[in-house]
């Protein structure tokens, strides 16, 4: 591992991130007009059906924004390179998967932190919900386990694009939002179907969202929910991983990594 | 090879049932530039990824350095570089932005410092801070240039680097390679579709085709395998003496105009025969000597005929 080189990955990051009109739209911009038209919504539910409903809403926009952006910047910050056929510049370079990889870990989990903060702000000022209501503690083991499982959709979702191009790049903003109702964001989980809540109940992310609704009337920190999450993530995250290998091994096989750039 | 910087020995790509690569071989040694050349699909730029690491071989070895690729790729990668006008560096960040970052890629020491050198040499100082995706073709094959130079590597792969660029700017690009060539003992294995560009750096030509080595020497050594020359001669005077007299001595000719041959012969018979057709009683008044090209020798390739 060399710190000089992920220090790389993280500058170029950065300086994208400040320079980018679509970024500051995907991750600032969208995240804050999310949180507006909940918050609104949760007024309204409020007044008119029921302060828990409204609650469970805004604070699952809060933590879904979590998962959203750091998947995001998992998946997106490699298409960067792409579009500006710069990949293969970054990969000739003596970086590794590993170190490319952790970057992006770091990068998103950085980016996720501080719109969470700017989130939470909002939403404690505008719509009365203070998220410090769920716990500090809870509040960290519920980010751990949103970022490890946002990395494993973002990683899986890398390797996806690396073995078959540009064409299938929608998924990398598209494809998590498959996960927004099976994960229960926004109510409990029974209110599923059956057999959805048993696939429910393979998402790490259900854990945490039922949890933290707990959490809002109980600060007690539920450990069973959080260790068969934590648990799941680690098995989901080795398998993204393996994915990842594999998809990327077929690329290079291919040519079609090299060709990435058309 | 003691003075080899890479040695390649019978490297084999296949996409599918399509062999891309049948077995090539050859060594770039110390300070030479090795020209790749070959017709679109002969598997150049096959090669180069596969050199890159950037594609997998289906067999072969590679050697940079005397040690193993695959065993040893992130020190060999440490002292390579690649430029391609086909590879652009991140075109929403700043010159400098993109410089800085390939530095820390490559732990440089003292990167400020190292990128303001190259910056001087290469005479970018000027554009630092615009966005690489807003300067000009030349202004962008230079700053690629600085970040294939940024790790101070021993050897760089150069896919048509002069791709793309107007005369002016692809010469002084050239004068530059040569330069870098010169002054750092560098050895770079370069492609390109410019026989001219090809002819002016090369110390050394492969020419590859449908995946094989199919001739490698010097580009002069190339030209000369072809053997023969095209004699244009101008004259005053009967065309038939000179006609009878080429039908004895070389039945290769052409009269592309009245006054003008074309002979087609090998280049030991050039004085012979202008001497000769000199006694037939015409008045040659120009005399001109076409020597085959490397361009002649990529065509002679291209169009499947052999070369020696």
């Amino acid at each position: 591992m060399s710190i000089s080189r992920i220090k790389g990955i993280l500058l170029q990051e950065l300086y994208i991130t400040k320079r980018s009109l679509e970024v500051i739209m995907d991750l600032f911009f969208f995240s804050f007009v999310f949180v507006i038209v909940f918050g609104f919504v949760s007024i309204f539910l409020t007044a008119n059906v029921s302060e828990t409903a409204a609650k469970f809403l805004l604070l699952g926009i809060l933590l879904w924004e979590i998962i959203r952006i750091t998947q995001y910047s998992m998946s997106v910050g490699a298409l960067w390179n792409v579009w500006s056929h710069n990949l293969s510049n970054m990969f000739v370079a003596p970086i590794s998967l590993k170190e490319y990889m952790l970057s992006h870990i770091i990068s998103g989990a950085i980016k996720a932190l501080v719109i969470f903060c700017g989130l939470s702000i909002l939403a404690a000022n505008l719509f009365e919900l203070n998220i410090l209501d769920v716990g500090l503690g809870n509040l960290a083991l519920h980010f751990v386990n949103l970022t490890i499982f946002s990395w494993s959709i973002g990683i899986a979702i890398l390797g996806i694009i690396f073995r078959f191009g540009t064409r299938i790049q929608a998924l990398a903003w598209g494809l998590v939002y498959i996960f927004q109702p099976l994960t229960a964001a926004f109510f409990p989980v029974e209110i599923l179907p059956p057999f959805l809540q048993t696939i429910a109940y393979t998402l790490p992310p259900t854990y945490v969202f039922e949890a933290a609704r707990q959490n809002l009337t109980n600060p007690e920190i539920n450990w069973n929910f959080f260790i068969v999450a934590f648990i799941i993530n680690i098995f989901y995250l080795v398998v993204a991983i393996w994915f990842f290998n594999l998809m990327f091994k077929q690329s290079k096989d291919a040519g079609q990594f090299a060709r990435l750039e058309g | 090879m003691k003075d080899s910087i890479l040695e390649v020995k019978n490297l084999a790509k296949n996409y599918g049932s399509f062999r891309a690569l049948d077995g090539i071989s050859f060594d770039i040694p110390k300070g030479k530039v090795i020209g790749l050349l070959g017709p679109n699909g002969a598997g150049k730029t096959t090669t180069i990824h596969i050199l890159l690491g950037i594609t997998l071989a289906n067999g072969g070895q590679i050697k940079y350095f005397g040690r193993d690729f695959e065993r040893h790729k992130q020190d060999s990668l440490q002292k390579i570089n690649f430029a391609s006008a086909y590879n652009t560096l991140q075109g929403r960040i700043s010159v400098w932005e993109n410089l800085l970052v390939f530095a820390y890629l490559y732990s440089v020491k003292n990167p400020e410092e190292k990128i303001r050198k190259l910056v001087d040499y290469f005479e970018v100082r000027e554009f630092l801070d615009k966005r690489f995706w807003d300067l000009s073709s030349g202004q962008k094959t230079r700053v690629n240039l600085i970040k294939s130079l940024i790790n101070d590597p021993e050897i760089i792969l150069m896919d048509e680097p002069t791709a793309s660029l107007d005369p002016d700017i692809a010469d002084k690009t050239l004068s530059l390679i040569e330069d870098f060539k010169k002054n750092r003992g560098l050895s770079i294995l370069f492609t390109s579709h410019k026989m001219d560009e090809v002819t002016r750096i090369c110390d050394e030509v492969i020419f590859l085709d449908r995946g094989k080595v199919v001739a490698q020497d010097t580009p002069l050594g190339l030209t000369k395998r072809i053997g023969a020359v095209q004699l244009k001669l101008s004259f005053d005077g009967d065309k038939k003496l000179l006609e009878n007299y080429l039908i004895e001595e070389s039945g290769d000719f052409s009269f592309p105009q009245n006054f003008v041959v074309v002979i087609n012969t090998e280049e030991k018979l050039v004085p012979k025969i202008v001497f000769g057709a000199s006694k037939t009683g015409v008045n040659i008044t120009d005399i001109e000597v076409k020597k085959p090209t490397l361009e002649d020798v990529f065509l002679q390739i291209a169009r499947g005929s052999h070369v020696n």
